[in-house]
């Protein structure tokens, strides 16, 4: 499950006004996140819930449900 | 290290003398920031190499096939390109599919690169089975088969007569057969082929090595994709060929998290690296100081800014953030290049800042080059020159008429190289539009001053974003799907963005749509017809029927239209 605070930030770095965000979807599905604005995304859901990431983590995500988690296990 | 011409010399030559002189040195460094990087010897990438050679024989690979490599960053790619090339075939990378592309049009892609630039064998990884396993293989095709080396049993057994016919071949092997085969630009379906031959590889390197004053000291850090000329030329077969280490860096690991190729130049003591000018956008703005705790750039000798116009902000930019890490602006370089003469065409002086001066911006777009006054009204461009032609090269601005223009003067960039190309492969109209008298035309714009090349822009419509040439057309046949976009009424151009020091994709559609829901709908469609050939759409521009201004022939005009929609970006617009 998506929390709405990570959709939000995550649309609003990608300039949507909204688009269906499930735990399964992949960075390459939504609209405007592609390689390039992917750290844009990164850095702005760190600073959105202060916390900061470590690269391999970055790079073991697959998918939102995977973000999600990762801030989850780092906001607690 | 090695990096004098010999014209009797073929690559499989050259690679055997550096296995045979550094056998324990460090060829390439494969880098993984989720591991531990695999270092190949010399020796031991040529042994593993001839592995993979007797796999590729047995299988029925023949000198001159043509052999396509599509695989992500693996530390295998490496003896499986040499293998393909020293059996006589032709080694050709092309990009790994991502999600975003969908697969039919890559499918596509492929069948029309297999029937133009003669593709024979794909090799591939078992992940993208499901995608390219409805290809015609076979008699009917282009295409004898799909293999997937990386399942490839590590000891063949060894086949004397087969074993023979491969020396046979090595021995015959001639320095202006052809040697590899990259693609110059365009997305799926318009990628031209440039075939090249292992004289001009050598000789290539040899003169742009000289540009840049190449010794066994350098160390070469990249996370350039081999599919691109930057990326193999420069950071692959130059260092293969002089007998100095590259490390290879996966290019979607650093785009993602862009410190580590610093991580790589710090760890590895690196020497040079080639970048897109994006690329130093993206590192300073994005990699924070907290990040770099352990990062000494002393190393670096030059960073050399090559593949998209040179924007001196960016250079500025870099130095603010990485200045404390040992970055100089003598350490900056740049040079400018195409596939199509091999690699390089000029290339600044090591140890000096490239040139650059403000420009009168109004009258260097009447093709005067002025530079600017104290006035601080005046409107300017910052230039930045890419250095002077390489050895071998002589380069000439052309006027409307095709006459040869004096210094000062903004016009069509034409190359004479000792390593031209023969021509596009199987494209003779193509080849007959660049290459005439011996002159590769670049389609690009710029001038000499005091003997320095700048380029400053370009006569084909063609955008570049972060480094990759997207042909327009290819975007307008995407966008054109689009339910609601009127048939033949789309424009795509290249926008400027200064904050990631590149140019994004803005496309102009027409619509009969009218109610801001659909239209938004519309919008979002756009984009996603965008997806499909794995390009971003930054920018939609939706306009009412008959908006769009046509040219002679008919069709809506690229610069026309979109000098249009920039200067009424104001105005209000449907949507």
């Amino acid at each position: 499950m998506i929390s709405d605070r990570l959709k939000k930030t995550i649309l609003n770095v990608l300039k949507l006004d909204d688009y269906e965000i499930q735990s399964e979807t992949r960075a390459d599905e939504v609209p405007g996140w592609d390689s390039l604005n992917h750290i844009n995304v990164i850095l702005a859901v760190e600073k959105e819930y202060q916390v900061r990431f470590k690269n391999i983590e970055v790079l073991k995500l697959k998918n939102i449900g995977d973000l999600q988690k990762l801030v989850d296990s780092k906001a607690k | 290290m090695i990096n004098r011409y010999n014209p009797n010399e073929t690559l499989w030559e050259r690679w055997s003398l550096n296995a045979a002189l550094f056998p324990d040195k460090e060829a390439i460094v494969h880098w993984d920031a989720e591991a531990e990087p695999f270092r190949w010897t010399f020796s031991h990438l040529l042994s593993s190499a001839e592995k993979y050679a007797l796999a590729l024989k047995h299988m029925g690979i023949r000198k001159g096939d043509v052999c396509a490599i599509i695989m992500r960053h693996n530390a295998q790619f490496y003896p499986l390109y040499l293998s393909i090339a020293s059996i006589g075939a032709i080694p050709a990378v092309l990009a790994y599919p991502n999600g975003r592309l969908h697969p039919e049009k890559f499918r596509q892609g492929l069948e029309g690169m297999a029937k133009h630039s003669g593709l024979d064998w794909i090799m591939t990884e078992r992940d993208i089975e499901p995608i390219i396993s409805s290809l015609t293989v076979g008699q009917n095709s282009a295409i004898r088969g799909i293999l997937f080396p990386l399942e490839f049993h590590a000891e063949t057994p060894v086949n004397n007569d087969e074993y023979r016919e491969i020396l046979n071949t090595r021995a015959n092997m001639k320095p202006d057969d052809p040697f590899l085969l990259q693609h110059s630009s365009g997305t799926t379906g318009l990628q031209k082929p440039v075939l090249l031959t292992h004289r001009e590889i050598l000789l290539h390197i040899s003169n742009y090595s000289d540009a840049i004053r190449l010794t066994d000291s350098d160390k070469i850090a990249s996370w350039l994709p081999l599919y691109h000329d930057m990326g193999l030329i420069a950071a692959f077969q130059m260092p293969l060929a002089s007998g100095i280490t590259t490390i290879q860096i996966d290019p979607f690991q650093w785009v993602m998290v862009p410190e580590i190729l610093l991580d790589a130049i710090s760890k590895e003591k690196a020497t040079l690296a080639w970048l897109p000018n994006f690329a130093f956008n993206l590192m300073a703005d994005k990699i924070r100081t907290e990040d770099l705790e352990e990062i000494s750039l002393e190393s670096v000798r030059m960073l050399i800014n090559c593949s998209e116009p040179v924007r001196y902000d960016s250079f500025v930019k870099f130095l603010e953030s990485f200045q404390h890490l040992g970055i100089t602006k003598e350490k900056f370089g740049a040079s400018y290049g195409m596939a199509e003469i091999t690699f390089s065409a000029t290339q600044t002086e090591p140890g000096m800042q490239p040139r650059h001066f403000s420009a009168d911006r109004q009258m260097l777009s009447k093709g005067v080059v002025q530079i600017a006054g104290t006035d601080s009204q005046q409107v300017v461009r910052e230039c930045v020159s890419s250095g002077k032609p390489i050895k071998g090269t002589i380069i000439k601005i052309l006027g409307e008429n095709g006459q040869e223009l004096p210094e000062g003067m903004v016009g069509e960039i034409a190359i004479k190289s000792e390593t031209v190309f023969q021509g596009y492969r199987n494209y003779p109209e193509k080849t007959a539009e660049v290459l005439k008298d011996g002159w590769y035309y670049s389609g690009d714009y710029g001038f000499i001053l005091d003997g320095f090349i700048y380029a400053i822009g370009r006569k084909k419509d063609i955008i570049i974003v972060a480094g990759n040439n997207i042909y327009p057309e290819d975007v307008e046949d995407a966008v054109l799907q689009a339910d609601g976009v009127i048939p033949g009424r789309v424009i795509a151009f290249g926008e400027e963005d200064p904050s990631i020091g590149s140019e994004q994709i803005s496309v102009i559609a027409e619509s009969n749509l009218t109610d801001p829901e659909s239209l938004k709908k519309l919008r979002l469609e756009i984009v996603r017809t965008g997806m499909q050939i794995d390009v971003t759409i930054k920018n939609v521009y939706i306009v009412p029927p008959r908006w769009l201004i046509k040219s002679s022939a008919g069709k809506p005009a690229r610069k026309a239209n979109m000098e249009r929609i920039l200067k009424s970006k104001e105005e209000v617009l449907w949507g």
